[in-house]
């Protein structure tokens, strides 16, 4: 069967069961919009590693992490010395990046947005449209698990009509604890594409959290990148200038 | 067997105004495709040309699945013992070093993403016609200006879509071989016009030491560039090199590509010109040849009372196919004559004085054909048309041909 043919069919069936489902899919949002205020929080500061890790080498960096709501972050670079101070700013859907060698920020056009961030599995889309899973996807609960004596609810989100989005399907794994396990992505005919996993999920800033976020593409088995939180702390608030081109030039300390 | 000759050749000139018409007819198909042929294959050799000079070269020595994905990791980390290597084969007229990479290029107003290649702008000119086709500033230097910017050349889409003109500075952001990020301001130098629109909008050269800086290379390249002398020695000096770079011991294995494999459309497109000409081609046979056949059957049919009488005087049958196949030979043999000898030199006229397409398809735009086009005659493109013609106006001859066997002297004396 035809992908399209197989994607038409989940629609429609979507369609004639939500009369019914009108309340799992009601939950449904309410487990992802808790799940993601749970580990995005008001504001956060967090240094972070990233490792990027392919077949025939693998390479780190350290990054100060601040975001606010959905919407804004901005990530300043401060290990390896070479990159030391590059920076991205991403308010909104719109992202810039920094380089001190050139001294100059940058507006990333929509063009390069597929492009990876630094090298990464993350493309500048998985940083730039983080907040796409709310806006523009309808959840479903397709089941339940349990896992470590915690429910585990499996949720499909499908993109609502005409919804500027990056991918044809998402399958989230969430903790009922508002943990996220897993986050696949799947492209337009619902092949799966590149999945995320929360690992060594413990305490911190005062929060269950993952402290390893690993990305992956689906078939490719021996690359992926690592996010290693190394201190992560939830605030009530940052200040509007935290999250601007000149703070992008001249980082806060952390 | 004289005399045979003799009355065909007779024959042949008993109605001249209807066997004139047939050799031309032949003559006519002949020239077409002695031209068609030829130009043809001067297209295809001005299309490989120029792209093959534009860009890629005869031959590149890459490291091994480097084609594939363009990883800046996949790198011939040291050139200088294959350069030598290239330095003693003398069919080799030029080489050159290149190393690209992606990156996100931006002016004061816009940014877009781009191909950056480090060039060695000196044996670049050698290997390639970028030096030429310069319309704005000038080409590459090595060194940095008095302010230590390095210059680019920007293709002309690609500095309209930047707004950019000559002096301007561009911005270049991407990540270098070690995975950390490449960065540097370069100076507009040079706007060239290529002709092939993939390179004029996504390609921005620079000297080779800035690139193997800004993007960390350790002295690695990506690709060496080779030419030789003429397209048709390319296997065997593809066969040499490999052999010689066999005794190299380097990580990742090197491979040697030749044009056709580092422009596999241009050899799609030269075959799917070929299908269409070849479909024309046998079209027109066929028309000369079903003419032919219609000259022919008419002859024979109004001679059929002239058999009759040959016959009653003892011609046996077999005598007569023979006549009737000499004069169709005959016709045949001097309309193609006339025809090759025609076509040669209306053919070797333009390979003088070249054809002008500026107004032609995209297609043949896309792969860099300059405007003027030059026909090649070669033996191949003489003799194939003519050979095709001449075969299939014999097998036209010999359905009337052998009708003559079936004649009764009787009933064909009675043929009035």
């Amino acid at each position: 069967m035809k992908p399209h043919l197989i994607k038409s069919f989940l629609v429609a069936g979507l369609v004639l069961i939500q009369p019914w489902c009108a309340w799992g899919q009601e939950e449904a949002q309410g487990i992802v919009q808790g799940a993601f205020d749970h580990y995005r929080g008001k504001a956060s500061e967090a240094t972070v590693e990233m490792v990027i890790h392919r077949p025939d080498w693998e390479r780190s960096m350290q990054m100060d992490v601040w975001t606010r709501g959905a919407g804004d972050s901005l990530i300043h670079i401060n290990a390896p010395a070479k990159d030391r101070d590059n920076g991205t700013l991403k308010k909104g859907r719109d992202m810039w990046t920094f380089n001190p060698k050139v001294n100059r920020t940058i507006k990333l056009p929509p063009a390069l947005m597929a492009q990876s961030w630094m090298g990464s599995d993350f493309s500048n889309n998985d940083l730039a449209k983080s907040d796409s899973l709310i806006n523009d996807y309808e959840h479903t609960l397709s089941g339940t698990d349990t896992e470590d004596g915690h429910r585990v609810y499996i949720i499909k989100s499908m993109p609502k009509p005409a919804a500027p989005v990056v991918w044809g399907m998402q399958v989230l794994h969430i903790r009922d604890d508002h943990v996220i396990l897993s986050q696949e992505f799947f492209d337009e005919d619902l092949k799966p594409v590149k999945r995320m996993t929360g690992e060594q999920i413990q305490m911190m800033g005062g929060r269950m959290f993952p402290k390893v976020w690993r990305m992956q593409e689906s078939d490719k088995q021996d690359q992926y990148t690592l996010l290693r939180y190394h201190r992560l702390q939830f605030l009530d608030h940052l200040p509007d200038d935290y999250f601007s081109l000149n703070r992008l030039k001249n980082p806060p300390e952390n | 067997m004289l005399i045979d000759l003799k009355m065909a050749w007779r024959n042949i000139w008993r109605n001249p105004r209807r066997t004139l018409l047939t050799m031309l007819a032949i003559a006519f198909a002949c020239v077409l495709l002695v031209f068609m042929l030829s130009f043809q294959f001067g297209s295809y050799d001005t299309m490989i040309d120029s792209s093959v000079k534009i860009n890629t070269g005869h031959l590149q020595i890459q490291a091994r699945d480097y084609r594939k994905d363009h990883d800046i990791r996949k790198v011939i980390p040291d050139p200088q013992p294959i350069l030598q290597i290239i330095d003693r084969i003398p069919q080799i007229m030029a080489a050159t070093t290149r190393a690209s990479a992606f990156a996100m290029a931006s002016s004061a107003s816009r940014t877009y993403g781009v191909m950056v290649v480090g060039i060695q702008p000196r044996s670049e000119a050698r290997v390639s016609t970028l030096g030429q086709i310069i319309t704005q500033g000038t080409y590459l230097t090595a060194q940095p200006d008095d302010q230590d910017f390095y210059g680019a050349l920007v293709g002309r889409l690609l500095a309209h879509n930047l707004r950019l003109s000559v002096g301007d500075e561009v911005t270049l952001l991407g990540q270098g071989r070690d995975g950390s990020v490449a960065a540097a301001v370069v100076k507009v130098r040079g706007i060239y016009s290529s002709g092939m629109e993939e390179l004029d909008r996504n390609a921005m050269q620079i000297p080779l030491a800035a690139f193997q800086e800004i993007f960390s290379m350790q002295g690695a390249v990506h690709e060496i560039v080779v030419v030789g002398h003429a397209l048709s020695q390319v296997p065997r000096l593809k066969a040499d090199l490999q052999q010689r770079l066999g005794g190299l011991k380097d990580e990742p294995p090197l491979v040697v590509l030749d044009w056709d494999e580092l422009l596999p459309g241009l050899r799609q497109a030269i075959s799917m010109d070929l299908v269409s000409g070849a479909i024309f081609y046998l079209i027109l046979i066929m028309v000369v040849a079903f003419s032919i056949l219609n000259t022919f059957l008419m002859a024979i049919l109004e001679r059929t009372h002239e058999f009759g009488v040959m016959m009653a005087m003892g011609t046996r049958s077999g005598r007569l196919t023979r006549l009737v196949m000499a004069e169709s030979a005959g016709m045949t043999l001097i309309g193609v004559a006339v025809g090759v000898l025609a076509g040669v030199l209306l053919t070797g006229y333009f390979q003088v004085h070249g054809i002008d397409i500026s107004g032609s398809s995209e297609l043949l735009r896309q792969y860099g054909i300059p405007s003027r086009i030059y026909p090649r005659l070669s033996l191949l493109s003489i003799t194939i048309g003519p050979a095709a013609v001449l075969t299939i106006t014999l097998f036209a001859a010999l359905y009337p041909a052998l009708r003559i066997r079936r004649l009764r002297p009787v009933e064909a004396l009675a043929y009035l």
